[in-house]
């Protein structure tokens, strides 16, 4: 099926109102809520300001409204939540593209089932963490980070809209140069529109008000087809002028990725000695592993007796080099396992590069595809 | 990394490369005294994790010999283990360790001749005074 365009905006007043760009995903929500197509959805709500999202599990559809507008959440990926804690749900879910990417995986290894689950996807041009957005803001934009209602990147710029409506923005590379901005594996993600997903959605390219929507899946076409007949989202279709100035975003941001990329996995990549001085610094906590959306076995090779000696911290060789051989083809580069290690090793960096190797040698690229890694094949080939 | 007398440690299958090795011995081919073999019963069992183990301890080189393609008793136990090696090729630079100390071959139970030549070269290279770290 042809992938198809359209421009949505929510009919409700409340939700056309409160949500990002027209309040399109939230109407989306709601209806499904309200047809009773899924038990419930999975979504941020705000705890105690904009920088608490708190993933929230929404049974009752006027509760939407909850979750409409910016947040900032900590390591959040739904993949985990989805495999382990409403595994005989059927939720409808909001995703960035490497939630998406973690969800395919998790499939292909029959740890969630397609069928129970509705993905809308947002586009992502990278995520800031809680604090360093709070630092950042008080820091290059001289503003009390509660002011803020709202956060987007656009055009290499980072921009915050205050509660009276002023905007401020500041170059995303002058952030990022002073060690602020987006996290380090957002920067190198070459991810921005989430299309494994039943619908795209996003600001790209819409008119204001309205939410640019690319049907992905023919289960997506149904559900905005249906919406739209039971009058919860209204519809037109983008000119070609929207859909360029989306696709030229993408570009732009792709581009930006893998440069990154270049500088982060080669240029500036740490030499063999200052990986032994991180790998130096680790306390075999496991963060990085309990955290891995990709890591789901129940009992870990990891802690294996033939692995443990007396030494006071582990040999990178039978730790990490393990769990690369374990899963690093299948990385999706979320970046959870640097944000939760205590010891602040780097350690995304090589799992991503670990993957790009393997994307050269057997052209499989993590979360892409709907079958295993061709390392699990069977097959004589 | 040049050593007078490196420590090889060769995993090999039961049908094949351990009956090549055995060839090799019965024939009284002379191959080098630091190989240390370990039986398994296919290629196919070999896990990454058994060669990073192997480093760990010490191994001045790690040997993998299996069937031929196309020849496993178990069908496609090599193809696996063919499929795992090229990724563990790609591990071990990240982790200091230089891939030419890690090498796999396909040798059948009757290539004594194979198995020593494999052996010899595989001693004189990380014998030898090129940079093998």
């Amino acid at each position: 099926m042809d992938n198809e365009y359209l421009l949505a905006k929510a009919k409700n007043e409340q939700l056309h109102e409160s949500g990002e760009c027209g309040g399109a995903v939230s109407s989306i929500f709601k209806y499904l809520l309200d047809e009773k197509i899924v038990d419930g959805v999975l979504v941020l709500t705000k705890g105690e300001d904009l920088y608490d999202g708190i993933p929230t599990f929404i049974e009752n559809s006027d509760e939407i409204i909850n979750s409409c507008g910016s947040l900032h959440c900590s390591p959040t990926l739904y993949g985990d939540l989805l495999s382990k804690e409403l595994k005989d749900k059927k939720v409808a879910i909001s995703v960035k593209p490497c939630d998406m990417m973690a969800i395919k995986e998790l499939e292909i290894r029959h740890q969630i089932n397609p069928e129970n689950i509705i993905t809308v996807g947002l586009n992502c041009g990278g995520t800031v963490k809680p604090v360093t957005a709070e630092k950042m803001i008080k820091l290059f934009y001289d503003t009390d980070p509660q002011d803020v209602v709202k956060e987007e990147i656009d055009k290499g710029k980072f921009i915050i809209e205050l509660k009276d409506g002023t905007e401020k923005s500041v170059k995303i590379d002058d952030l990022e140069d002073e060690g602020y901005g987006r996290r380090e594996n957002c920067r190198r993600c070459v991810n921005k529109i989430p299309r494994q997903a039943d619908l795209a959605c996003g600001n790209w390219g819409s008119a204001n008000g309205w939410t640019f929507v690319e049907v992905t899946s023919q289960k997506g076409k149904e559900i905005i087809e249906n919406a739209e007949n039971k009058g919860y989202v209204e519809t037109k279709t983008p000119g070609e002028k929207p859909i360029a100035i989306r696709s030229k975003i993408e570009k732009v941001m792709i581009k930006m990725g893998n440069k990154f990329q270049k500088r982060y996995l080669e240029k500036e990549y740490p030499s063999i000695n200052q990986w032994d001085n991180y790998w130096n610094r680790c306390i075999e906590c496991y963060s990085c592993r309990d955290i891995c959306p990709i890591c789901y076995c129940i009992g870990c090779e990891l802690e294996r007796d033939f692995y443990k000696d007396d030494s006071t911290t582990r040999n990178p060789l039978t730790f990490q080099a393990v769990r690369i051989s374990h899963m690093a083809y299948s990385c999706i580069n979320c970046g959870q396992c640097e944000d939760v290690c205590p010891m602040e090793i780097p350690i995304a960096r090589i799992y991503q590069r670990m993957q790009n190797k393997y994307k050269e040698i057997s052209g499989y690229e993590a979360g892409h595809s709907d079958e295993l890694p061709p390392i699990y094949s069977p097959l004589k080939e | 990394m040049s050593k007078e007398h490196p420590k090889i440690v060769g995993f090999c299958c039961n049908w094949c490369c351990y009956g090549g090795a055995d060839t090799a011995g019965t024939s009284r081919m002379q191959y080098p005294s630091g190989i240390r073999i370990i039986r398994v019963m296919c290629s196919g069992r070999i896990t990454p994790s058994m060669i990073f183990k192997a480093f760990k301890e010490g191994a001045d080189g790690v040997f993998v010999g299996g069937c031929h393609m196309g020849d496993c008793h178990y069908d496609a136990g090599n193809y696996k283990w063919n499929r795992r090696a090229t990724f563990v090729k790609e591990i071990l630079p990240e982790f200091g360790i230089d891939p030419e100390r890690f090498i796999f071959e396909w040798i059948s139970a009757s290539e004594g001749e194979k198995f020593q030549r494999t052996m010899q070269t595989f001693y004189d290279r990380l014998t030898s005074e090129d940079n093998i770290e």
